[in-house]
């Protein structure tokens, strides 16, 4: 009782994937925040650390690893847990992801438990820790 | 009069084929010219900026735009021999990916350092301006450009130039239809209710791969694989140029232009391709028109 609930936020434009993370998270007592762009989600997280954040590689406004480039230049994200979550999981793209410290890339389509367990793993089981 | 035009002076993908098998198409790799009156936009720098560069030293012209789909070696790789760079009445300013100007200057320096090449970036005597990613629009003359995120391995972009009431889009790298090919292969280990999410996922996707170009009046594409090799290569980065040619003709492409070759297909080969798209053209009752994009193919606008 009165402990606050998890943040996740997901970076991400699609209203699929809007619905898939809701359907995700639906009985876990996390807070989702999900926003459309990359400068909508800055006006957030340039103050807050989410328990968790899901980026998308392909935004409207910019590429999500620039992105979290850029987040990681903040004090508040240099630990941020962040998975990206994206069909475009080349190479390339997962190299890149993991100079950028990310604890998880995961590729779409993927089933709705693989993002139900990792917000398990990555937030609710460290607040059980 | 307008001196409007576009030159196509690369159009291999991957890496330079002047194969003499090769030559009607041509053996460059990928570079566009786009001139408006005075200004020249320069669209990639693989091998087929030098020639351009050679060129350009006899205009009158000392200024340019050159913007960068991505730093892979096909798209960059002509910047070294470019001689304007080397002239010190030149002004050339470099737009493409990254975080901000520097990182900019980073990844095009990157390929002009020992022990790959004998001269740095420093050795330019031309004026470069690096343009950062907060700068959403660009004006170049008459031309306005703006750029999206494409399917391509690591930060790539596709371009759309507005130039006197026309729209040209280049997109040489892209990998069409990627999520549809994904969920269909990997159906079977999602339940009812995921293959309903992901359905809709693929129609977004779908409606957001034909408004990146959406009546285009010109859509230089990759086209790279015949559906044997993109099947033999999925998840490279490029497409199938049977995808390239139904999505430009279901978002209304008015003129098509087959681009980023495949180094190991001939000119026959491509000759083949090119039957087929103007088939599968047919057969959809479109009228889209439809081209190879072939070295020193000159384009009125």
């Amino acid at each position: 009782m009165g402990t606050i609930a998890p943040t996740v936020v997901v970076v991400d434009n699609s209203p699929t994937v809007k619905k898939l993370f809701q359907r995700s998270i639906k009985d876990l007592g996390v807070e989702l925040k999900i926003f459309d762009s990359a400068a909508e989600s800055w006006d957030y997280l340039e103050n807050n650390q989410p328990d968790l954040l899901f980026l998308s590689i392909i935004l409207p406004d910019k590429n999500g690893l620039s992105l979290l480039r850029d987040l990681r230049k903040l004090d508040l994200h240099q630990n941020t847990s962040v998975i990206m979550v994206s069909s475009k999981d080349y190479a390339q793209d997962k190299l890149d992801a993991d100079e950028l410290g990310v604890v998880d890339f995961i590729a779409k389509p993927m089933p709705i438990q693989v993002i139900t367990d990792a917000v398990i793993k990555y937030t609710l089981k460290s607040e059980s820790e | 009069m307008s001196n409007n035009y576009l030159h196509f002076w690369g159009v291999r993908g991957s890496y330079a084929a002047p194969f003499e098998t090769h030559l009607r198409v041509g053996g460059n790799t990928s570079c566009v010219e786009i001139t408006s009156d005075e200004h020249t936009l320069v669209c990639d720098a693989g091998t087929g900026i030098i020639p351009l560069g050679n060129e350009l030293i006899k205009r009158k012209t000392r200024e340019l735009l050159v913007i960068l789909t991505h730093y892979h070696w096909d798209h960059v790789c002509g910047l070294p021999f470019f001689v304007p760079a080397f002239m010190t009445d030149w002004k050339i300013s470099i737009f493409g990916p990254g975080n901000d100007r520097h990182d900019i200057e980073k990844h095009v320096s990157a390929q002009m350092k020992a022990p790959y090449f004998p001269v740095g970036t420093e050795s330019w005597l031309a004026r470069i301006n690096y343009i950062g990613p907060e700068q959403e629009i660009l004006r170049h003359g008459a031309m306005k450009i703006t750029h999206k995120n494409v399917h391509h391995p690591g930060a790539t972009y596709g371009y759309r130039v507005s130039l006197n009431g026309k729209t040209i889009i280049y997109i040489s790298d892209n990998e069409c239809k990627f999520i549809e090919k994904s969920v269909s292969k990997q159906r079977s280990e999602l339940n009812h209710e995921e293959q309903t999410l992901y359905d809709d996922m693929v129609r977004e996707e779908h409606q957001s791969e034909l408004e990146l170009i959406r009546n285009a009046d010109i859509l230089i594409h990759d086209a790279q694989y015949t559906t044997t090799d993109y099947n033999r290569k999925r998840g490279w980065g490029h497409s199938c140029y049977i995808d390239t040619v139904n999505m430009a003709i279901d978002a209304g492409v008015k003129t098509l232009y087959l681009y980023h070759h495949d180094p190991n297909y001939d000119d026959a080969a491509i000759d083949q391709i090119h039957q087929h798209a103007l088939q599968i053209i047919s057969e959809r009752n479109s009228g889209m028109e439809c081209h190879v994009a072939r070295e020193g193919m000159r384009v009125d606008l």
